[in-house]
């Protein structure tokens, strides 16, 4: 397999108000994109020739993947004008598609191991593992090695083998797209004309983040195989146990105390007396005020975190200010999505540019949207981009 | 302007000279032409873009060879008068970058010995120079033509017979890059970044002699050892990667680029303040500078007067140097871009001749005027390849930040909250970013218009002057900025449905003095477009159009409207169908007077 090509169109609406500026692929997970990590695996795999299909808000790809020299690869970037489904994305692709190619979704996070065996099958193929929930996606129905059938969201699961969204296509599979407007349903239809589907098996790494809280998660599981690297400088009585990195310019300040597995980045000030515990990761340009304590959480770029804030189990997004006595209160909470309920162990997720007075108290599964001022004492359910409580 | 380019080594010159020249149009590209020299010199050349040139140019084996694109000076854009320029019998070959002010004479004196000239530029006359002196050592005749020229020049020459490149530099800026066996030679760093990141910056009045394997250069007869720099650019950076034009590219890095400058200069700690002595009692300041720089300049002059409560003055440079005079006790500093402009340069020179400590605010490392200064403040944007300003002037703000905040005198909880805010503005910009849609919307009504003010008052009066040079330079609409408080002294009389004025106004004290002026200007009927901070209902009530934009301390709101002020530029120009990366007869670096 020489080529790949990466769905980056979508825009994850379900995770807002994380991907109201950004489009779902570059939800920043230890540090780094989701979509970074789809790109590495693949270069790690010998892959080099990268289509991106983007739409929704690809500005932000362009930004953070130029040509993709900075990452070993080559990217010819698509543009899908209007979201219309998977099939109708790979179809903007095909001018560019040379031959046999990978097909990927930019919105699954997956390791060089998840596909290290599936480059080298031949097309037309899709990827598969076992899953403890597949009803949240396409169940695969297998005989004898090939799909007989992908449902999507089945209401009665008949296996627990899900579709990765990772398929080895030649260029055949285009006379089976139009007017499809997902690659299931074309898949499908390929094997009622007769096409034959390949099935592989993989039990590596391929997560995915479809509500908000899913990204404390990803955020773990990744952190636990970050490379240890101390960067930056640290004053004196600064204790930093297991594995942690942390950016150029950083100042750990004394007294501060970082336990593993964390990924701290450029340009942070971090303390006195700070205590960051696992699995955190916090951004670029991040100011932590003294006697705060960050744990399990995901904390964006310029943040501003006053002192003596609790901060667990929550993802506060990039540039928001938070100012002292800040309580993230943790546990089960019950989380309204679309309509739908959930009830899940959580912290707070806080949008981009918010600001946040003193002494506020955030019950469990708060979500409060971008741009958000809150003044007041306790706070609660879900907000809206541009609140402004008092 | 002008770029130039040469190569020798073991590759075949003609597609790395075409794939060079392409990465300086910016300098200049309204001809262009290489030579590849074998047992002859092959010219090939045209008043065409070099990707039109590339297209037609038939196969010119060779490995040694040189090249050129043209920013007209000295005659029309034309194939006889693009360079490179021969001499009589065809065997010695020049590209030059400058300007040979003593030309007329030095052609009659050579018309008059025999040569014949046939175009109408000054560069002709080097080649027949040389030509008149070689005797098959090409650097002592490049040497001794020299000797007899007046003006500035980066120059490269080649005779056949010799297997090597002739380099000059006088005023005008020229590079080696350094290879395996073989050697670049360039204006500017971008041309040789797909090659090598090893470079050799030439000083003034040194001739150097490039083979394959060797650079040794020469300086008033003595053989001189310039220093071999690492660039840190990649190539990645001279990219478009995925953007439409570079323009935008540029407009999207700048969130980046406040957080680099930040980082770097935090990293620095206490070392970049307005003087070195850390004397808290500064005398004035002068700050000096040209187009875009200059309205860097102006804002800079707010920002100090405001938290260091000094007397500044900003002069353009080129004015200066007819008429401008100061003292030693000042604090200078100068600011430019591309660290050649060559008024900013002559004022420098000019005031370390009469004593004065001079500070630059440059964004390329080893710049001509960055080893001219007694103190040099790297901007950290990258290298620039839009001919109009973006990142680099908002670099030059931050740059500017940061050097009056340890001179602050005002209230720490000031300084604090400054601080702090300092920090929110990537982020701030970012935001302005994600809204790039509803300027567009408003750009595509902009872009009718023939005529349009931008006004401002205070510390937005400079970014006013900026919006509109931005929308002038490459959407050709006549924009004009103008001080909100003397449109009544003239410009009114200009006013009407069909000139709108675009009104960037601040969240400090000139805001009431703004909401009078434009209720002044809709009373002229003109369409008002007014940048605001969010949710300001009261201008939303009075304008057409509002343009929002984050709220921040006043002292930064020069950064978030100027980005704004950049998109509607972009925006309206793209609707008009404007070549933006490369705006007619303009070029990036403004090396001539």
């Amino acid at each position: 397999m020489q080529q790949a090509v990466i769905l980056a169109a979508g825009e994850g609406q379900r995770l807002r108000p994380f991907t109201v500026n950004r489009p779902k692929v570059m939800l920043s997970i230890a540090g780094r994109p989701i979509l970074g990590y789809v790109v590495e695996a693949l270069a790690k795999n010998g892959i080099r020739n990268i289509v991106m299909v983007v739409g929704y808000r690809k500005d932000q790809i362009f930004d953070y993947f130029g040509s993709g020299e900075r990452f070993g690869v080559e990217i010819t970037y698509v543009t899908q004008e209007r979201q219309l489904g998977t099939a109708h994305a790979l179809t903007q692709a095909q001018g560019v598609i040379a031959d046999e190619f990978l097909l990927l979704p930019g919105d699954n996070l997956i390791e060089a191991e998840t596909i290290a065996k599936f480059v080298g099958v031949a097309p037309e193929a899709v990827l598969v593992k076992k899953a403890d929930n597949p009803k949240r996606y396409g169940v695969v129905d297998i005989k004898d090695d090939e799909v007989k059938s992908i449902t999507e969201k089945p209401g009665d699961a008949g296996s627990n083998i899900i579709s990765t969204g990772i398929y080895a296509f030649s260029k055949g599979i285009f006379r089976f797209i139009e007017p499809e407007l997902d690659v299931p349903a074309a898949v499908n239809k390929m094997i009622a004309q007769g096409e034959t589907i390949k099935v592989a098996l993989t039990d590596g790494v391929w997560l995915d983040a479809v509500y908000p809280w899913d990204i404390l998660s990803l955020n773990d599981a990744v952190l636990r195989r970050v490379q240890p690297n101390l960067s930056g400088t640290m004053e004196s009585n600064v204790a930093v146990k297991g594995r942690v990195a942390i950016g150029e310019n950083t100042v750990l300040r004394s007294h501060s105390y970082i336990a593993g597995p964390a990924v701290i980045g450029e340009d942070c000030e971090i303390g006195p007396s700070v205590c960051i515990q696992p699995s955190s990761s916090i951004g670029n340009n991040v100011v932590i005020s003294p006697f705060t304590v960050i744990r399990n959480s995901v904390i964006g770029d310029d943040v501003n975190i006053g002192p003596g804030c609790i901060i667990y189990n929550s993802v506060i997004d990039k540039g928001s200010i938070i100012k002292g006595q800040f309580t993230a209160c943790s546990s089960l909470a019950e989380v309204k999505i679309n309509g739908e309920h959930y009830t899940v162990d959580m912290g707070v997720m806080v949008g981009e540019g918010c600001r946040l007075g003193n002494n506020i108290v955030a019950q469990a599964g708060t979500i409060i949207g971008n741009y958000s001022q809150v003044q007041g004492k306790t706070i609660s359910g879900r907000l809206p981009d541009r609140s402004l409580v008092y | 302007m002008c770029g130039i380019v040469g190569y020798i080594g073991d590759k075949q010159a003609q597609p790395v000279l075409f794939n060079c020249l392409a990465r300086l149009e910016y300098r200049g590209y309204d001809s262009c032409g290489i030579a590849v020299a074998g047992s002859e010199v092959k010219v090939f050349k045209d008043a065409v873009r070099v990707k039109a040139l590339e297209k037609v140019t038939p196969k010119l084996a060779g490995t040694l060879g040189i090249g050129h694109t043209r920013w007209a000076t000295h005659g029309e854009p034309s194939r006889v008068n693009a360079h490179p320029h021969l001499d009589c019998p065809g065997k010695i070959c020049v590209v030059h970058n400058g300007i040979i002010n003593n030309y007329q004479k030095l052609r009659q004196k050579l018309a008059r010995a025999g040569h014949h000239f046939v175009s109408e530029t000054d560069t002709e006359v080097l080649p027949h120079l040389v030509e008149e002196y070689y005797d098959g050592n090409l650097e002592m005749a490049v040497s001794r033509a020299l000797q007899e020229v007046e003006g500035s020049y980066a120059i490269v020459v080649l005779a056949v017979g010799n297997r090597e490149l002739v380099i000059a530099r006088r005023d005008s800026p020229i590079i080696v890059g350094l290879g395996d066996r073989e050697n670049y030679i360039a204006s500017d760093v971008p041309a040789i970044l797909d090659y090598t990141s090893r470079v050799v910056y030439l000083e003034d009045n040194d001739i150097g002699v490039v083979t394959a394997n060797s650079l040794q250069i020469k300086n008033g007869g003595a053989e001189v050892a310039r220093k071999e720099h690492k660039i840190s650019w990649t190539v990645e950076d001279a990219q478009k990667a995925g953007y439409e034009y570079f323009m935008l590219k540029e407009i999207h890095e700048q969130p980046k680029v406040i957080r680099d400058t930040i980082g770097g200069y935090v990293a620095e700690g206490e070392a970049v303040g307005l003087a070195d002595s850390g004397d808290f009692d500064l005398g004035d300041v002068l700050i000096l500078a040209s187009g875009t720089s200059y309205h860097a300049a102006l804002v800079g002059k707010y920002i100090i007067e405001e938290l260091v409560r000094t007397p500044v003055r900003t002069e353009l440079a080129s004015e200066f140097n007819y008429c401008g005079c100061t003292s030693p006790r000042s604090v200078t500093i100068v600011v430019t871009q591309s660290g050649e402009t060559a008024d900013a340069l002559k004022a420098m020179k000019r005031l370390k001749g009469e004593g004065c400590r001079v500070s630059v605010i440059t964004n390329v490392v080893g710049s001509t005027a960055s080893r001219l200064a007694d103190r040099v403040i790297y901007t950290r944007a990258g290298p620039e390849i839009s001919v109009a300003a973006t990142k680099s002037f908002l670099a030059q703000l931050m740059a500017l930040y940061w050097l009056a905040l340890p001179y602050s005198k005002i209230d720490i909880r000031r300084l604090d909250s400054l601080i702090t805010e300092l920090r929110q503005l990537p982020g701030k910009v970012q935001q302005v970013l994600d809204r790039e849609g509803s300027i567009a919307e408003c750009a595509k009504q902009l872009a009718k218009f023939d005529n349009i003010f931008f006004v401002g008052r205070g510390i937005n009066y400079p970014v006013a002057l900026e919006g509109a040079l931005k929308l002038k330079e490459i959407s050709y609409i006549h924009a004009e900025g103008c001080a909100a408080g003397e449109l009544k002294h003239g410009p009114f009389a200009l006013l009407g449905k069909e000139v709108p004025v675009v009104a960037v106004v601040g969240n400090d004290n000139t805001y009431e003095a703004m909401l009078t002026s434009i209720k002044e200007v809709k009373a002229r009927h003109s369409p008002v477009i007014a940048i605001v901070g969010n949710g300001d209902g009261e201008i939303e009530e009075l304008v057409n159009t509002v343009i929002s934009v984050p709220k921040v301390e006043p002292i930064f709101s020069p950064v978030v409207n100027t980005v704004a002020l950049q998109l509607l530029a972009y925006y309206t120009a793209k609707e008009r169908g404007c070549p933006i990366d490369f705006p007619r007869n303009l070029a990036k670096s403004v090396t001539v007077e």
